[in-house]
């Protein structure tokens, strides 16, 4: 999308440890976690950037 | 092929609020089916484990050595410079209790469920929420991959902090970023924990929340932090805030790491509403967590069996209305808001304190016995050390 910020999510394990606590947080419910595997609907994604607040590991990243 | 289902009475979690509405609804007389979208109940831990325990009698839970690590004897408040308040059993009445192993409780709720009658099925997710007229009569949900719907008379959303199925139902739990903590901790062992205390240090340590190291015997602890999102400036800070300060404590720094896990808790003021047609909300999907403590075990396990046999009154009545269903709007709320719109308040406070007035607090409490935990007392004992601390609160005194 034009002018949109690109958001990442690395979700193969390297950093996510699963917690959910970016799930739970974000305002648009974009983020959906099933064990080990999360989808992010890139669509809905306003790059509030709460979610990137939330990991506590930094595996969400804008730029 | 999975094939479409039919219930009462349906819960979506697995976790303490629904194990615990499962089991009382079942209880009650009506058929439940309970879903849960992980293989295994209670793993991973996402929790530090402390919890109290004069409750667990009001919900019909036997503690066992199967899943309690240590009864601790209170806790202990560590200021910025580490002073230390100790609140024991005699102040803090019946809020100190046990460490326990996390994974083993949950089970233990689980098989609780299971035993009453409940059918729980792994390994399903609910997808969606189904409507017809405008009330929620069931999910749409996925067992092994698997696409079918379970309709119930009941629907019940236990499905943790991550909580969507609340959204989906169009209840207002979304959060502010100074309603939530980004939390990590690990299970470490070779650690020099005191067993008879869970500790817990506020501050700079950890902005908007604290650092807590509960005791789990044979030097192993549950060694944590929360920090308030609002006070996040850069990714991974409960991270290497946690890390910071195991590294600055020699007690902890040489144990050793045997898992991390973390999470998101809310520490906000209750929500405005819980129930609507066709559907019920518990546990921390209705941000019950108390905002002072971040512990929400207990007020999960309390109002899931106030949903449960609300639940199956429902079922029995024909009637699942949102009218009907404010017999569990009032009930959990006459049990449980006024000690969390008290320690939402009381944690309002707490957070904008200062390092160096919250160390003089502390001082101030230190060495003084005081017969009972309470405002009024904590403020006389500081207003005798340090007037000037306690201006802004003149009118308690
Ligand atoms: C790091 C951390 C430390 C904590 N420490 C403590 C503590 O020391 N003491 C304390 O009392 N509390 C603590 N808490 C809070 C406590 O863990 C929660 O309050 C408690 O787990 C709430 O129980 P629950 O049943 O509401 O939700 P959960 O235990 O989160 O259970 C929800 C369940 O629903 C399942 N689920 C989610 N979505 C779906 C779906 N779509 N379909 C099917 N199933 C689904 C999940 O897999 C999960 O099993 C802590 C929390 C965190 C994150
Ligand atoms: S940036 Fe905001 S809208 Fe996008 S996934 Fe994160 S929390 Fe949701
Ligand atoms: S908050 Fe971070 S670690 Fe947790 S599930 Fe989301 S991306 Fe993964």
């Amino acid at each position: 999308m034009a002018g949109k910020k690109s958001l990442h999510i690395e979700s193969s394990g390297q950093l996510c440890i699963y917690c959910g606590a970016c799930v739970g947080v974000c305002p648009l419910n974009c983020i959906y976690l099933d064990e080990t595997r999360i989808t992010f609907d890139e669509r809905i994604c306003t790059r509030c950037e709460i979610c990137v607040k939330a990991c506590p590991v930094g595996a969400i990243e804008i730029d | 092929m999975v094939k479409d289902l039919t219930t009462d009475v349906l819960v979506i979690g697995a976790g303490p609020a629904g194990s615990m509405t499962a089991k009382w609804a079942a209880k009650s007389g009506a058929r439940v089916v309970m879903i849960e979208k992980r293989q295994e109940i209670g793993s991973p831990v996402r929790c530090g484990e402390g919890m109290s325990k004069e409750w667990l009698k009001e919900v019909g839970v036997t503690p066992s050595s199967r899943w309690i690590n240590v009864e601790v004897e209170g806790a202990r408040i560590f200021s910025p410079s580490e002073k230390v308040l100790e609140i024991n059993e005699k102040h803090a009445g019946n809020e100190v209790g046990y460490v326990v192993e996390r994974d083993g409780f949950d089970k233990q709720l689980a098989i609780d469920a299971g035993n009453a009658g409940v059918d729980v099925m792994l390994k399903t997710a609910a997808t969606g929420i189904v409507r017809e007229n405008g009330r929620i009569v069931g999910v749409t949900a996925k067992a092994f991959g698997e696409p079918f719907t379970i309709r119930a008379a009941v629907t019940i959303g236990a499905d943790g902090f991550e909580s969507q199925v609340g959204r989906w139902a169009g209840l207002p739990t979304n959060l502010q970023l100074r309603d939530m903590d980004s939390c990590l901790q690990y299970r470490m062992t070779n650690v020099d924990c005191d067993v008879r205390y869970c500790d817990f240090y506020l501050g700079k340590v950890a902005p908007g929340g604290y650092v807590w190291v509960f005791p789990k015997g044979d030097g192993l602890a549950n060694v944590g932090i929360g920090v308030q999102l609002s006070q996040i400036k850069s990714p991974a800070e409960a991270r290497t805030y946690l890390d910071a300060w195991i590294a600055k404590h020699p007690a902890y720094a040489k144990g050793k790491k045997i898992d991390m896990v973390g999470g998101g808790v809310s520490i906000c003021a209750p929500i405005k509403q819980t129930v609507t047609d066709g559907f019920m909300l518990v546990g921390d999907a209705a941000r019950m967590i108390d905002p002072l403590t971040g512990g929400g075990i207990a007020n999960g396990c309390i109002a899931g069996k106030i949903c449960g046999e609300v639940a199956a009154k429902a079922v029995h009545a024909g009637d699942a209305s949102k009218e009907f269903l404010q017999a569990y709007e009032k009930g959990w709320r006459v049990r449980l808001e006024e000690k969390l719109y008290r320690n939402w308040l009381a944690k309002e406070k707490l957070c904008s304190l200062s390092d160096e007035t919250f160390d003089k607090v502390v001082d101030a409490l230190e060495g003084v016995k005081l017969e009972k935990l309470t405002v009024h007392n904590i403020l006389k004992a500081v207003h005798t050390k340090y007037p000037e601390v306690t201006r802004e609160f003149e009118a308690f005194l």
